[in-house]
Parts: structure tokens; C-alpha cells; sequence
């Protein structure tokens, strides 16, 4: 589904600044993959996500999403096929709209925008129904602007956003590591639901090794810029906690820090 | 404290504003005015709405103050100006918005395509638009004396409230077709750039193209507000667009006044309210003999005040806080 042959990504080139985010990356996601991203700070996991979304500019090597070769494509070209959600609950929705308007937004990405009218009567009971699911009440308040919610409240109807038309691949950039514990766990089991249910390929950085190992069904360790490991099957199974410190710290002196260690 | 009775209190705070400028344009209106100059003044108020319906969509809808306006609102006068002195009048209206949308997708590709910073971008438009006016009118103003405009059209049908019936009604057609529009898909998309470009380029939608439409709907409006001024006043100026950003950003921050929350509807709602709220105001102060060369510094001060007004707030209460602390003694000296 995904596949990305010889990446590389370096900011501030040919300058004292100049760092090597992403070094000759090849990576393929087959169809209904599930991956888990982790990595310590600047590990380049956040720049793998903006390199296919197309956020940021790659120096060289190619990006595909099934057959089509969309390294030249734009960002809001993309996104067509790339649904995205981001570690600040803020940027996924707009405030000032309400939640059925953001929702409306949402569904008819892919499609060209007209002059008809935003959302019809029939988009508002898929609406009511589709965050009927999430239970989180949001159902009974769909006028309302999206900036009163949660940011709990926000992500998860993020993730609604961005599943509603069912995207080829699935973006979540640290989704839930601005929530507290127990949102977190509800906007992760949501989360696992609705790309169980719609078999999307999804591509998951967390700084959470516990989740990385718990969800999905590979797992990618990335370490300055470089694949340090690309675990699946019955390796990932008997994979532990402690067996991918090891792994880390076997590796060039980069150390998990303390913070993903919950 | 229930939350009920919190909403309660919270809502007649935010009304006494509302109710203190509806009882003094009221007792403006009753007691100054001729019942000519009310006329006039609402005429005026409906004219310059158009205006305020433009300033809105770029400073409310898109988030970016359009500085083109001053320029865009001219365009509207020589274009409309010079087709009804060559009796023309409704084609040199219609020109006028076609002509207001160019320049303001003008001002759209400066700040998407090329990355100029908005403000300069407007400045750069208004600049030239200077030269441009200027060429089209070709000389500094142009009286429609005796000429017809599109409210003589009407002054047979209708008489003497010919002026408020047309204005009215191009303004309320105008207002409809932006509601609707910006419910549509389309709108959606418009609204959305403003509140949250991420998630609009998330969202398969391409923000320059939306900042584009933005800017030419806006500018077509303020250059409607232009052409239907020229033609209402029968009389044309180059120099007639300036300040008419501050204009219209007094208009709806006094519109706001009245209607608080963040919709769609109320947004326009505003914007006209304001709009002729402003033009009562502006008339009252020049029936208490202030100097009509005075209304733009009136307009500037009405923008500085309503922005300064959370900062003066805030201030007074910090300095009612320390001086509480001070008499108490104690806490302010270590």
C-alpha cells in the first residue's frame, strides 16, 4: 500500500545546522497493515509522517501509495487518500465551526467543492449515527462549535474526521500523548476499532513502547534517521519491554529516555 | 453558584452595551435629526453595508485584514462612475464587481502564489489601484450631474423613499445569496481556511485557492459598496476609498455590539447593523457641529478604543487588585 524507496530528508543543507532527519529510508506497509512507530526525540518519526503526507519536501527517493508515485504530489492532493491526526488536538477541527459542519468538511474530501448545499438532511443521520459509535455523547450536540470540547472530545472527533470517507492510509502522529491517561486509553480502543473495522493501513508514532507492542501488527523502531528495526510476526510476539531497551541501547549509544517508559 | 443563575448574570452584563447604544442612537434619531437626514442616513447605512459585508468575509471570515480596500472601494466609484456618465448605469455596477473580484484576486495570488505578507500584499494592490483609478476616471472626480444612475431609475415607481427601497433591496438579495453561499461546500471550505488551515489542507481542500475566492469576494463586495456610493451621491473622487478599511472595520466592531455570537447569520447581521449604526452615530456628531474633516479620526478612534477596551480592562483590574493589597498591607511589601 505504502511504499517508500530511499528517502532521505536533511534540514538546513549545506549550513553548520545542517541535520540529517531521515537517511535513505526504504519501507513498505502491505495492504491492512497496522504499523507502530517509535523512536526517540528526533529520530526522524515525526519528519517519516510529513515526508508522506507531503508537509514537508523530500531530498530524493520516491513515495508510492498503491501503484501511484505521489512524491511530486501536493499536500491537500494527497490527503485525498491520506487521512492525518495530530498530537495537538487542536489542529484537527475547526473551532469555530460546529461539530456537523466539521464533519461535513470532512466527508466530502476526495470530492470536488460546489455550490451544493454543505450538509444534506441524509449526511446529518450518518453524522448522528457514525458519532453515536464513538461513545462519547457528541450526538446530542452537533451544533455545537467544536472549539467548547475536550481535547479528548476534539481527537476522537478528529479521528472520526479523517476515517468518515475511509482513506488509503492512515496518519496518527502521537494522537493521544496530549491527553490525560484515561482519555488516552478510550481514543486508543476507538482508534483500534475503527481501522479493524474499516481494514485501513495506518501508520501509528507513539512514545508509548507498551502501546506500540499492545496495538497493530508490526512495529517500526527508528533511531537518528535510520530503521533500527521493522518487527512483525512471531518476533514481535515474543518482543518485550525490555528486549527493545536492548535493542536500543545495543545500537549507536541512543538511550529510550524516561519518558517512554510508561 | 448554579451554572443557570451564572448564565443569567453573564447574559444581562453583555446586554447592557447592547441596550445603552439602542437607547442613544434612539434618542439620536428622535430628538437630532430631520426626518430628511434620518432618511439620508439610512440610505448612507445601507450603501456602505456592502462595505462592511466585504471587511468581514477577510478580517472575520479569513482571519487577514485586507488592506486592497481602500483601493477596491475607488475602483467601484471610477468604474461605476464613468459607465453611468456614458449612461450606463447598472453595467458600470455590475463592471464594478467584476472589476473588485480581479483586484482582489490580485491581492489572493500576492499572498498565496508569491508569499508577500497580506498587509504589504493589500498595500501593493491599494497602490496601484491608485494609478489604475486614476486612468480610468482620468481626472481627480466627475459629477453625475443630471446624468442617470440606478436610483433615478426608480425615483418614479417608488418617490421619495426610492433611495432606501433599492439600496435595500440590492442588500438584501446580496446578503441572501452570501448566507447561502457560505453554507454551501464551497462556503464551508472558505470558513474552514480562516479558522484552521491545517486541518483544511488535511482535509483535501487547497487554501491558497479558498484565500483567492476569500479576497475576490470580498473586494467585489467593497467595490459593489464603491459603485453604489458614486452613483447614489452622483458624484465620483479618486481620493473617495480612503480609510474605508477603517470604515468598515468600525462598522463591525459596533455590530458586534449587538450580536455576540459567532454565526454565519449574526456575522451579517452585524455587519449591516453596523454598518447603519455608524452612519447614525458619525451623523450625530456632525449635528453637534463636529468639523467633517474629522470623521476618519472619528472612525480611527471608534477601531483604537473597541481594540483597546479587553487591554484597559484588564489593566484596571490588576491595579484595583494591588491597591486592595496595598491597604491591606502585608503581601505587597515582601
Amino acid at each position: 500500500m505504502l511504499r517508500l524507496e530511499d528517502v532521505s530528508v536533511t534540514f538546513n543543507a549545506n549550513t553548520v545546522n545542517e541535520r540529517k532527519a531521515l537517511k535513505n529510508i526504504n519501507l513498505k506497509l502491505d495492504n491492512g497493515d497496522f504499523v507502530t512507530v517509535i523512536g526517540s526525540n528526533g529520530s526522524g518519526k515525526s519528519t517519516l509522517m510529513n515526508a508522506v503526507c507531503g508537509s514537508c519536501n523530500i531530498d530524493s527517493g520516491q513515495i508510492f501509495i498503491g501503484d501511484r508515485n505521489i512524491t511530486y504530489v501536493k499536500e491537500y492532493r494527497r490527503a485525498r487518500y491520506i487521512g492525518r491526526l495530530f498530537q495537538d488536538p487542536l489542529k484537527g477541527t475547526a473551532p469555530n465551526m460546529t461539530i456537523e459542519e466539521n464533519l461535513g468538511l470532512a466527508y466530502s474530501r476526495g470530492k470536488k467543492r460546489s455550490l451544493a448545499i454543505g450538509i444534506s438532511s441524509r449526511d446529518l443521520r450518518l453524522f448522528r449515527e457514525k458519532l453515536a459509535e464513538l461513545e462519547i455523547g457528541l450526538e446530542d450536540r452537533m451544533k455545537t462549535p467544536v472549539g467548547l470540547l475536550s481535547g479528548g472530545q476534539r481527537q476522537a472527533l478528529t479521528l472520526l474526521m479523517a476515517t468518515i470517507v475511509t482513506p488509503k492510509l492512515l496518519l496518527l502522529d502521537e494522537h493521544t500523548a496530549a491527553l490525560d491517561p484515561v482519555t488516552a486509553d478510550k481514543v486508543m480502543s476507538i482508534t483500534e476499532k475503527i481501522v479493524k473495522e474499516n481494514k485501513i493501513t495506518t501508520l501509528m508514532i507513539t512514545h508509548n513502547v507498551s502501546n506500540a507492542l499492545e496495538y497493530g501488527n508490526k512495529t517500526l523502531v527508528l533511531s537518528q534517521g535510520n530503521i533500527l528495526a521493522y518487527i512483525e510476526g512471531d518476533e514481535r510476539a515474543n518482543m518485550s519491554l525490555s528486549k527493545i531497551m536492548k535493542l536500543y541501547a545495543d545500537s549507536s549509544g541512543d538511550t529510550l529516555t524516561d519518558k517512554m517508559i510508561f | 453558584m448554579s451554572i443557570k443563575t451564572m448564565i443569567n448574570k453573564k447574559s444581562i452584563i453583555t446586554l447592557i452595551p447592547k441596550l445603552i447604544l439602542v437607547v442613544l442612537l434612539l434618542i439620536i434619531i428622535n430628538t437630532q435629526m430631520t426626518e430628511s437626514v434620518v432618511l439620508g442616513t439610512l440610505e448612507k447605512g445601507l450603501v456602505f453595508s456592502f462595505l462592511a459585508l466585504g471587511i468581514f468575509i477577510t478580517f472575520r471570515i479569513l482571519d487577514i485584514p485586507d488592506l486592497s480596500v481602500d483601493g477596491t472601494f475607488t475602483l467601484g466609484v471610477a468604474v461605476s462612475v464613468m459607465n453611468a456618465y456614458n449612461g450606463h448605469p447598472i453595467r458600470g455596477i455590475i463592471l464594478a464587481v467584476i472589476a473588485g473580484a480581479v483586484a482582489g484576486c490580485v491581492t489572493g495570488l500576492l499572498v498565496t502564489k508569491l508569499r508577500v505578507q497580506p498587509i504589504l500584499a493589500g498595500i501593493i494592490t491599494m497602490t496601484a489601484l491608485y494609478s489604475i483609478n486614476l486612468k480610468i476616471m482620468s481626472r481627480p472626480n466627475i459629477s453625475l450631474w443630471k446624468k442617470d444612475t440606478l436610483f433615478t431609475y426608480f425615483e418614479g415607481i417608488f418617490g421619495e423613499n426610492s433611495k432606501v427601497i433599492v439600496a435595500g433591496g440590492v442588500l438584501l438579495v446580496v446578503s441572501l445569496l452570501l448566507f447561502v453561499f457560505l453554507k454551501t461546500q464551497l462556503g464551508m471550505s472558505l470558513r474552514a481556511t480562516g479558522d484552521n488551515e491545517f486541518m483544511v489542507r488535511a482535509s483535501s481542500i487547497n487554501s491558497d485557492t479558498m484565500k483567492i475566492l476569500g479576497f475576490a469576494l470580498a473586494n467585489a463586495l467593497v467595490s459593489l459598496s464603491g459603485a453604489m456610493y458614486a452613483q447614489y451621491s452622483s458624484a465620483g473622487d479618486t481620493n473617495s476609498g480612503t480609510g474605508m478599511l477603517v470604515v468598515g472595520l468600525a462598522s463591525i466592531i459596533i455590530g458586534e455590539i449587538f450580536f455576540r455570537k459567532h454565526s454565519i447569520l449574526f456575522g451579517i447581521l452585524a455587519a449591516i447593523i453596523g454598518a447603519t449604526a455608524y452612519r447614525y452615530i458619525l451623523a450625530y456628531a456632525m449635528g453637534l457641529g463636529m468639523d467633517s474633516n474629522y470623521t476618519k479620526l472619528f472612525s480611527a478612534l471608534i477601531v483604537a478604543i473597541a481594540i483597546a477596551i479587553p487591554v484597559v480592562k484588564g489593566l484596571s483590574i490588576d491595579l484595583y487588585k494591588r491597591y486592595i493589597l496595598k491597604n491591606k498591607g502585608g503581601a505587597s511589601r515582601c
